[in-house]
């Protein structure tokens, strides 16, 4: 780390910093961008992992979407965001393709961050000048390829509070086509379901590839809060998805399609919340 | 810069330019053509090539990023003049028609038995999804792979497509759909009444794929007209 920091000490807004290259190495070679230096982040080892460190969940930036899909911690604690990370283009970029690149590259349609702000996900930076810093999220995605990292900035770590196992969580995503596909509109849901009261409280709903940046429908989940589990929810739910995009995009050319979409993808996300972690008794 | 570079086990050292892509330098640099250029952004899939036993788009991964790392190419598949199986099975089940998008498909497909010996279909179509083929349809690759896969082991459960199988079920298949409503419905019910259902209501992420060993085509022998089975488009 001390080495990474003394690297960005050295950088110039010309720098780039390389973490999967899946699209830094195409934007570097667009005549006029090349950049003075390429710092490669991938070979840093001490950035690669997933832990557990009390209640929280650590993500490494240079977590590649590969080993988030199969590591049992994202499973047990953050499924929306193994999820999320399994429907990342193909096989041949989830190798290489990091979660923190994918954040860094601030595309509105990452699926990455989707997932990550309905964790309520914070990020570690790390400069030139060898501070650490820790902000939330939607604090550095300011939108289309903008985020507030200065140039001497990496992203070194994502964390957020572990899911627990009364917790539920899912991600959907609508694309032109099945698989690898770039999401025109994606969603990650988090419930938590309270059996005695028979209702769901901790209710986390994240939208993407509407507006700028992925983004929390806050009137939506306190509408679902104390909701019970039923055919009514799921109708409240996908409603409050479209009202969501709606407000997200007035205007826009593919509000008409979004808003549709947006009832088919809150049915794939809930209905997930059931198929993917099956247990007893009942639905938690 | 200077680097060195394990190709196919041998070490190559080359000068290359910092923005020098893996494909340019196993082209141009070590006349490793086999390995092709198509889109040159990461969709489709010609360039793909194993580093540490993991298929990536060489058009999108920088020379240097792969120092220190063993990487394969379909030059590589074929040991002393013979055939790789994997080989030999696209040639039997004629899985090639223009031919530019086989080394990709053979290295996605070798990286995925490297790592899932018995694979099911599904498994085979997800590890092949970033290889995009215009001529034969897909069903003759996917035929041969099955067929250069082991025939008599039960698939396990793999993790690392597990998500994606139960996502790309849950958005596609409709039977998923229905058990999907009838489990929650189940659920919502024995909420009401204070009754769980059995767990045996919830469906095993397998179930809708079909019997998993089951293989596309006879393996022994080459499936009959296989292009006209996709409709010959």
């Amino acid at each position: 780390m001390d080495e990474l920091a003394a690297a960005l000490k050295a950088a110039t807004p010309q720098t780039r910093l390389l973490a999967g290259g899946t699209d830094l190495v195409r934007a570097v070679r667009r005549p006029g961008s090349e950049p003075d230096v390429i710092i490669d982040l991938t070979g840093l080892d001490e950035l690669s992992y997933v832990r557990l460190d009390g209640e929280t969940l650590r993500v490494g930036a240079t977590t590649t979407f590969t080993e988030l899909q199969s590591d049992p911690l994202v499973h047990e604690h953050a499924l929306c965001l193994g999820l999320a990370a399994a429907q990342v283009g193909s096989a041949q970029i989830r190798n290489v393709g990091t979660i923190g690149g994918n954040i860094a590259n601030a595309s509105p349609c990452a699926d990455g961050a989707t997932a990550l702000t309905a964790l309520g996900a914070e990020v570690t930076t790390l400069d030139g000048a060898g501070t650490v810093r820790t902000r939330p999220l939607g604090e550095l995605l300011l939108g289309p390829s903008q985020t507030s990292l200065a140039h001497d900035e990496a992203i070194t770590e994502f964390s957020f509070s572990a899911l627990g196992a009364a917790h539920r969580s899912a991600f959907a995503k609508i694309g032109s086509r099945t698989a690898v596909s770039v999401a025109r509109l994606s969603a990650a849901l988090v419930v938590r379901f309270d059996p005695a009261a028979g209702s769901l409280t901790d209710v986390r709903v994240a939208l993407g590839a509407v507006g700028g940046a992925a983004f929390r429908a806050a009137r939506l989940e306190q509408e679902l809060q104390g909701r019970p589990v039923d055919e009514d929810t799921a109708r409240l739910f996908a409603e409050g998805c479209v009202a969501a995009v709606q407000e997200s995009i007035p205007g826009r050319y593919s509000l008409p399609y979004k808003r549709h979409a947006a009832v088919g993808l809150a049915y794939d996300a809930w209905n997930m919340l059931a198929l993917v972690a099956p247990c007893e008794p009942a639905w938690v | 810069m200077q680097l060195l570079l394990t190709v196919n086990g041998l070490t190559h050292e080359v000068e290359v330019r910092p923005t020098a892509r893996l494909l340019d330098v196993l082209r141009d640099e070590l006349g490793l053509t086999g390995t092709k250029e198509g889109c040159a952004e990461g969709e489709c899939g010609a360039c793909t090539v194993l580093v540490d036993g993991k298929a990536v788009n060489s058009c999108v991964m920088l020379a240097v990023q792969a120092r220190g790392k063993e990487i394969l190419t379909v030059e590589g598949l074929a040991e002393h003049g013979e055939l790789d199986l994997l080989q030999q099975k696209f040639v039997e089940y004629g899985a090639v028609q223009c031919g530019y998008c086989t080394p990709g498909m053979l290295m996605s497909a070798k990286a995925l038995l490297m790592a899932n010996p018995v694979p099911s279909e599904q498994d085979i179509r997800i590890a092949l999804a970033g290889n995009l083929c215009r001529c034969t349809g897909y069903a003759a690759i996917v035929a041969a792979v099955k067929a250069a896969s082991g025939h008599d082991a039960t698939p396990a459960m793999v993790l690392p497509g597990e998500a994606e199988e139960l996502a790309v079920e849950v958005a596609t298949d409709p039977e998923t759909l229905a058990i999907v409503e009838e489990v929650v419905e189940a659920a919502v019910a024995g909420l009401t009444e204070g009754t769980a259902p059995a767990p045996e209501a919830f469906p095993s992420p397998d179930a809708p794929a079909g019997p998993p060993g089951a293989p596309a085509a006879p393996s022994s022998e080459p499936p009959e007209n296989a292009d006209d089975a996709e409709g010959g488009d």
